[in-house]
């Protein structure tokens, strides 16, 4: 029995188990450990990593002559230790207080416990993938798997938002299971090198139709534009954790499979010979555009939240934009960068949901426009939160900087001006709402509710604090995680990047995040001796005890919204906000609705024996057409 | 094997007995339809490894063919006979003591639909299946919905105008070769495949077709399983149409496996599966749905069908089951919902093991792995690509398509059943038969689930089955080369 079956039999274990025991108290306490152990068997199996090999398990099912096993590369291994540490996190966070609170609520924890399992082991099936079939089911079992987590909120819009995501969710798995007939049939097996003898057996417009499958069933997980609509609702929905742990993670198994199907598989040359027309338009530009846009409208929307959830939820469609963007640029650090960006999204993201539950569990709010000041209440939360920020923002130094630089870089390098602009400016974006996020939460006026507020409980502020460390320790040295990117890389045919610990060697200028961390704590230094040694004399005022444009601020006085927030900005972008993507699904669906009522219609008729006529005489008809002269 | 014509003398004879026995004693009179049922489902146990792997003929009354009556048993009409006497006893109306008229109904239904899967004969084929659907005509008349005799008499209409084409189709088939007897059909089976044997069978599958709720002849369905009773709804939608499949099945593979025809059954399925899905997600209550999702399933049967000999016969078999399985359960389940869906607020949260039942079920029609569904239909979309007809891959984008509204449908009816709902909670309507229904409804649920690690034993089985019943040459010798009268090969 080798590691991965012990990964896949420990993960079905603790599934069974936490569904046994679900309804029990002692399950709250030893969830968590089901993780750690699952934890330590992925450390155990880092060699798949370091040294870039395959484990092929054991475990093996026959079914219609279709072999389905499981196997475990880097590309696995990368994306699964952080599914993994991601669940660990959230379920620590859920185990003790939270999970008090969420049943007084209400809530049945030990389904919410299940869920997150489930999540789990679906997404090892799927990472464990070794042909497209077993790939398939791997996919289902992760789409339905999160739907299970987003319908456990009771609410009816938390469930209208499941229910949207099931039906992206299967229109992508159609889309997905059109591509594999296509390639079954072209290549003659589900087996993974059939993709590429299919890929060379089909025509060009059978090469496009797969890819543009293909790639739409990937990115319909992955919320790419335009299948962006769903994602946000359904995991800001999602119960606390659950949503951590969906807004880490979940979405970007939609990026494994991209980065295994059609970088592995179809192959780079084979997406940058597909040129349309005279121009050089080809598959590579299109698709690195559709990241482009992704990272920019979705952080825009994103601006324009009111809910902390629902704010980082947008965020996290927008930030996959730069993990494609970065991969489809295929070269060294374009695509080191996008690579590192889905660890590093996963760890502030986590870090930053989990701040926005603790917030709610103490306030028993998300909505900006209820919140404010907490920074005296909740300092701790506070860190956890401005150190995720900046990581979301992309500055220097947590481990968000890191991955953005690369990418950058690599545009220019690769001569996309254009498409640097567009990265740049879905950074500005991030940096102005999630400014608004930390401003509206933790800064400004304390509201009155709110003064008797406490710091989160430690059961929650550990896998808060232990996220933070993530993000800053992968920022501050990234060469820690490089040589699992560079095998990454490696295994699925990029060139490999070539690192240091502090970051990157690159000829074209590199990047040291010791130096760059190093001075800017220099400066942080000096201007702290400057405020706190050489500055006058300091007073302590309570935050009531204040003035501004010639009033006192009292507490009933309220000045702090987040609605309005960027007036100036919004008096030059706002006309922009025009809703055309859900324009344009709700005319699919009156598409789809006129038809219906069509059929319908046909179905009332009263006089059913004269379609019956109708249908008899065409299918004379052509009977006829085909066999007038030959006479039996 | 003579014994095999007590599979329609024994139901036969117990519809005209329960009358008669009911004015002695009411308790042998509930008993004798199920004990006859019963008696079937042994028998057909104890013929199954009798048939082995040679199918053998019966004649009836010493006539050898192609003249007198044959019946043709092999695996597949087995097992149809076994899925007949157990669907029946599912639905048998044990909680209704006044119900003497139905329980004969069903009794005449068992005999006919038993006939009809043994039948090698044209004509018997058609005279079983008048049979069945007077029974059906009965039945559907005698449900206590008000709007049931309406339902019932618009269905008449058009079964009867299908009835007529049918007639006509083997009428004119008599006129070009001058016999009935499918074995002996299939020897002159050039004779056949021109303008007039064509036309006859487009007559035939349209008439026929009727009852397999085939696109466009099935806005019948609907109407009278709105009116139904879901019992019987779930034996009409589950069973009876699959009978009529089975109809078209034996005239399709002996005797028309010509392109056009293909083609024909394709479009026609296509048009089911698409019109079924976009109508039943416009419904608005449980029976309409599910009623235009059954549409959708028979004509997925048709686009199985579509495709020609084994592989044709094993997909349509398998959706068959499959489909039989689900919807049934389904409409047994429906039993214990409220009629239209705003009634179904929180019914979910009530009770966890219907919504996990409805569950289970919606996934494996939707095809989901691991469910059952999921197997046939990868393999009905693999097999569909590799046909090089442009019209087979529209299939495919078809078929995929619909699932997707499937599944927007479906899942908006789960959304419904798990809202939280305190205020006004409507009580489902409690029918006599809603507990046993629920009952069978789990029964079927388990078969849905127990059955997923043996979906390649059951498909090897299917498909041995299918090459069986394709298998032209050992039918036409079973048949025509008997020399001794009565006996088995």
């Amino acid at each position: 029995m080798n590691l991965l079956d012990k990964l896949l039999i420990v993960s079905g274990l603790a599934f069974i188990a936490i569904t046994a025991l679900r309804n029990y108290r002692i399950n709250d306490k030893l969830s968590p450990l089901w993780y750690l152990a699952l934890t330590a068997i992925l450390v155990l199996m880092s060699g798949v990593a370091y040294e870039n090999t395959t484990i092929v398990s054991g475990l093996h099912y026959q079914i219609l002559g279709f072999k389905l096993n499981w196997q475990f590369d880097s590309l696995s291994w990368f994306f699964a230790i952080i599914t993994v540490v991601a669940a660990l996190a959230s379920s620590i966070f859920m185990s003790g207080d939270w999970a008090r609170y969420y049943r007084e609520k209400g809530g049945n924890y030990g389904m919410l416990q299940v869920a997150l399992i489930a999540n789990v082991l679906s997404m090892f099936l799927l990472l464990a993938s070794s042909d497209l079939l077993t790939l398939f089911i791997g996919w289902e079992f992760v789409s339905w798997a999160s739907f299970f987590m987003m319908i456990l909120r009771p609410t009816s819009e938390a469930k209208k938002a499941a229910v949207k995501y099931a039906i992206y969710a299967m229109t992508g798995a159609m889309a997905l299971l059109a591509a594999m007939v296509v390639i079954y049939t072209a290549g003659g097996s589900f087996e993974f090198k059939a993709v590429s003898i299919a890929f060379q057996g089909v025509s060009f417009l059978g090469q496009v139709i797969l890819v543009v499958l293909l790639f739409a069933g990937f990115a319909i997980k992955m919320g790419l534009l335009p299948f962006h609509l769903w994602q946000a609702i359904a995991y800001a929905e999602t119960p606390g954790p659950g949503a951590a742990f969906l807004g880490a993670i979940s979405s970007r198994m939609g990026l494994f499979a991209i980065v295994l199907v059609i970088i592995k598989l179809v192959g780079l040359s084979n997406l940058a010979e597909m040129k349309f027309g005279a121009n050089s338009i080809n598959m590579q530009n299109i698709i690195a555009w559709i990241a482009a846009l992704t990272t920019i409208i979705p952080t825009y929307i994103a601006l324009q939240q009111h809910d902390a959830k629902r704010l980082l939820a947008w965020h996290g469609v927008g930030q996959g934009g730069y993990m494609l963007l970065g991969i489809m640029m295929f070269d060294s650090i374009g695509s080191a960068g996008g690579l590192m960006h889905v660890l590093n999204h996963a760890s502030y993201q986590a870090a930053l949901f989990l701040t926005v539950v603790a917030v709610v569990y103490r306030t028993g709010t998300s909505d900006l426009n209820r919140l404010g000041g907490l920074v005296t209440q909740m300092p701790l939360s506070f860190l956890v939160m401005l150190i995720g920020i900046i990581g979301l923002a992309g500055l220097p130094p947590m481990n968000g900087f890191v991955s953005k630089w690369m990418v950058y870089r690599s545009l220019l390098v690769n001569g996309q001006p254009l498409l640097f602009v567009a990265a740049v400016l879905g950074t500005l974006g991030t940096i102005l709402s999630v400014y608004k996020l930390i401003h509206n939460t933790f800064l400004g006026q304390l509201r009155m509710e709110h003064r008797e507020v406490r710091e989160a409980p430690w059961s929650m502020m550990a896998p808060m604090l232990g996220l933070s460390v993530i993000v800053f320790i992968t920022g501050f040295m990234p060469g820690l995680i490089m040589p699992w990117i560079a095998s990454v890389q490696e295994s699925v045919g990029l060139p490999a990047v070539e690192y240091t610990l502090g970051g990157i060697a690159f000829a074209k200028g590199g990047l040291d995040m010791i130096w760059v961390s190093g001075i800017l704590f220099y400066g942080f230094g000096v201007g702290a001796v400057i405020f706190y040694l050489l500055g006058g004399k300091s007073k302590r005022v309570h935050q009531f005890d204040n003035y501004a444009g010639g009033h006192f601020l009292s507490s009933d006085v309220r000045y702090h919204y987040s609605n309005n927030f960027y007036p100036g900005l919004m008096h030059l972008i706002g006309t922009w906000y025009r809703g055309s993507f859900k324009w344009f699904e709700g005319v699919l669906v009156s598409i789809v609705s006129f038809i219906s009522a069509l059929f319908e219609n046909m179905y009332r008729s009263r006089q059913p024996v004269i379609l019956l006529v109708a249908v008899v005489l065409a299918g004379l008809y052509v009977v006829y057409k085909n066999y007038a002269g030959v006479v039996s | 094997m003579n014994k095999m014509i007590l599979l329609i003398a024994l139901p036969l004879l117990a519809a005209f007995l329960i009358p008669v026995v009911a004015k002695f004693s009411a308790t042998v009179s509930r008993l004798l339809g199920p004990v006859v049922l019963a008696f079937v489902l042994v028998f057909v146990a104890l013929q199954w490894n009798v048939v082995g792997r040679d199918s053998f003929a019966i004649f009836l009354g010493g006539f050898l063919p192609p003249v007198g009556i044959v019946f043709y048993v092999d695996h597949f009409s087995l097992m149809f006979s076994a899925i007949i006497a157990a669907m029946l006893l599912v639905v048998w109306p044990w909680g209704q003591y006044t119900a003497i008229r139905q329980q004969s109904l069903y009794m005449l239904l068992a005999a006919s639909s038993f006939g009809l899967v043994l039948s090698s004969d044209l004509f018997n084929l058609y005279v079983f299946y008048e049979l069945l659907a007077v029974a059906t005509y009965g039945l559907v008349a005698n449900q206590p919905h008000k709007a049931a005799p309406a339902a019932a008499l618009r269905y008449l209409f058009v079964s009867c105008a299908g009835s007529v084409m049918l007639l006509i189709g083997i009428g004119i088939i008599y006129t070009i070769t001058g016999t009935l007897n499918i074995a002996h059909l299939a020897t002159m089976i050039g004779k056949l495949h021109g303008l007039a044997g064509l036309s006859a069978f487009i007559l035939i599958v349209v008439g026929a077709g009727v009852k397999a709720e085939m696109f466009p002849v099935n806005s019948w369905v609907p109407e009278v399983y709105g009116t139904s009773s879901k019992s019987l709804s779930a034996l009409l939608a589950g069973l009876i149409s699959k009978l009529a499949v089975v109809l078209i099945l034996r005239v399709l593979l002996m005797l028309f496996q010509v392109d056009v025809v293909l083609d024909l059954l394709l479009v026609v399925g296509i048009l089911g599966v698409l019109s079924g899905e976009m109508v039943a997600w416009r419904a608005k209550d449980v029976t309409r749905m599910l009623s235009f999702s059954s549409i959708a399933q028979l004509g997925l049967v048709f686009v199985a069908l579509s495709l020609s000999g084994t592989i044709g016969l094993w997909l349509a078999v398998g959706l068959m089951l499959h489909h039989l399985l689900v919807k049934g359960g389904l409409f047994l389940l429906a039993d214990s919902m409220p009629g239209s869906f705003n009634s179904l607020k929180g019914l979910a949260r009530r009770s966890p093991i219907l919504g996990a039942i409805f569950l289970i079920f919606i996934f494996s029609l939707l095809g989901i792995p691991p469910f059952p569904g999921f197997w046939i239909k990868l393999m009905l979309v693999i097999n569909l690509a590799q046909q090089d007809d442009v019209l087979y891959q529209i299939a495919i984008g078809v078929v995929l398509f619909a699932t997707v509204i499937e599944a927007s449908y479906l899942f908006k009816l789960v959304r419904i059943m798990y809202q939280k709902n305190d205020e006004n909670i409507i009580k489902p309507p409690q029918t006599s038969t809603s507990g046993m229904n629920l009952l069978y409804a789990k029964f079927f649920a388990l078969i849905v689930v127990v059955s997923m690690p043996f979906v390649s034993p059951i498909s090897d089985r299917l498909k041995d089955m299918s090459r069986q019943s394709v298998n032209a040459e050992n039918y036409i010798e079973t048949i025509m080369s008997q020399p001794k009268l009565g006996g088995q090969s």
